[in-house]
């Protein structure tokens, strides 16, 4: 089982971080570019899901599955979207995500005053404690390539 | 915890508002922090009324001192004092190896720079307490690496 990358949106489509782990194939574009199209991406697939829903969707999107990968996202009220992408095989990756959001941005980018609102996270603590949140979760195996 | 979140960003956003009102009154690069100082040295005289009331007299200096270490700093940051130290002629130091303001920014020396501005409350709180209590003084920090931080006293002697 393996976590690939994160990324993490801001309501009006920042890319306020993004963390890599395992990932073997690059986009070949810019961050700033990829941001963009994985923002709009899940903007679209957003508004699919609630448009073609026949019942009253009450999370929304959660995530989506090809053969290789899944990509897990989490969207809280206030519009901030924790993106992650794992393998097919991750368990939990939800409460994953609700713990990333209220253990460690919530503590270490929101309760900094020197992270400003709606920039990108710099703070180098803010990094290692995610590297070390995700290195210690079960999900998190580097696969052999 | 919801109480301290409050206190928080109360206090980050003190900062902050000293700081755009320094820099309309002068251009220079010189951060103002006077105004922090005495938020703190007013709240820091007060909250010792208050802290002591059930207290009987202190027996000397150092023993003030241990007071603000133990209860004192409880009261306000959940926590005691890692360190004090003196050299008995009115200096002491004390040491606070995860200090709250600092706790959030940095494990090292990321954002140093901007440390001075987190700790001028606090020293403030320490002189007004200790001023309540006879004891006129001042307090300086002193931050090497992030979050621990050291607090200065000299004693003014007359």
């Amino acid at each position: 089982m393996t976590i690939h990358n994160m990324y993490i949106f801001d309501r009006y489509g920042t890319l306020l971080y993004y963390g890599e782990w395992n990932r073997t194939k690059q986009s070949g574009m810019s961050l700033e570019e990829e941001g963009k199209l994985m923002y709009g991406m899940l903007f679209s697939i957003k508004s699919f899901v609630t448009k073609i829903s026949p019942l009253d969707p009450k999370d929304g999107f959660m995530h989506y599955k090809t053969s290789k990968y899944t990509l897990h996202c989490l969207e809280t009220p206030s519009g901030l979207k924790f993106v992650l992408n794992t393998d097919n095989q991750a368990q939990g990756v939800r409460d994953l995500l609700k713990k990333i959001y209220a253990e460690i941005y919530v503590k270490y980018a929101i309760r900094n005053p020197l992270c400003g609102i709606g920039e990108q996270i710099n703070s180098e603590l803010f990094k290692t404690k995610l590297d070390a949140f995700i290195k210690q979760t079960p999900n998190y195996a580097v696969r052999a390539s | 915890m919801a109480d301290e979140i409050v206190f928080d960003l109360l206090h980050s956003e003190i900062i902050n508002y000293a700081l755009d009102q320094s820099k309309d009154n002068n251009d220079k690069k010189e951060v103002d922090l006077s105004v922090v100082e005495y938020i703190g040295f007013a709240a820091g005289y007060k909250i010792m009324e208050r802290l002591t009331r059930e207290w009987p007299r202190f027996k000397d200096e150092l023993d003030t001192m241990k007071f603000i270490c133990t209860d004192f700093w409880t009261c306000i940051y959940k926590k005691q004092i890692d360190n004090l130290r003196t050299n008995h002629q009115g200096v002491y130091v004390l040491q606070d190896n995860a200090f709250r303001f600092l706790n959030n920014f940095s494990n090292g020396h990321q954002y140093l720079e901007y440390a001075p501005r987190y700790v001028a409350y606090t020293c403030g709180l320490i002189r007004g307490g200790l001023a309540n209590l006879c004891i006129n003084s001042v307090v300086t920090a002193e931050v090497q690496s992030m979050p621990s931080c050291k607090f200065h006293i000299h004693v003014q002697r007359t």
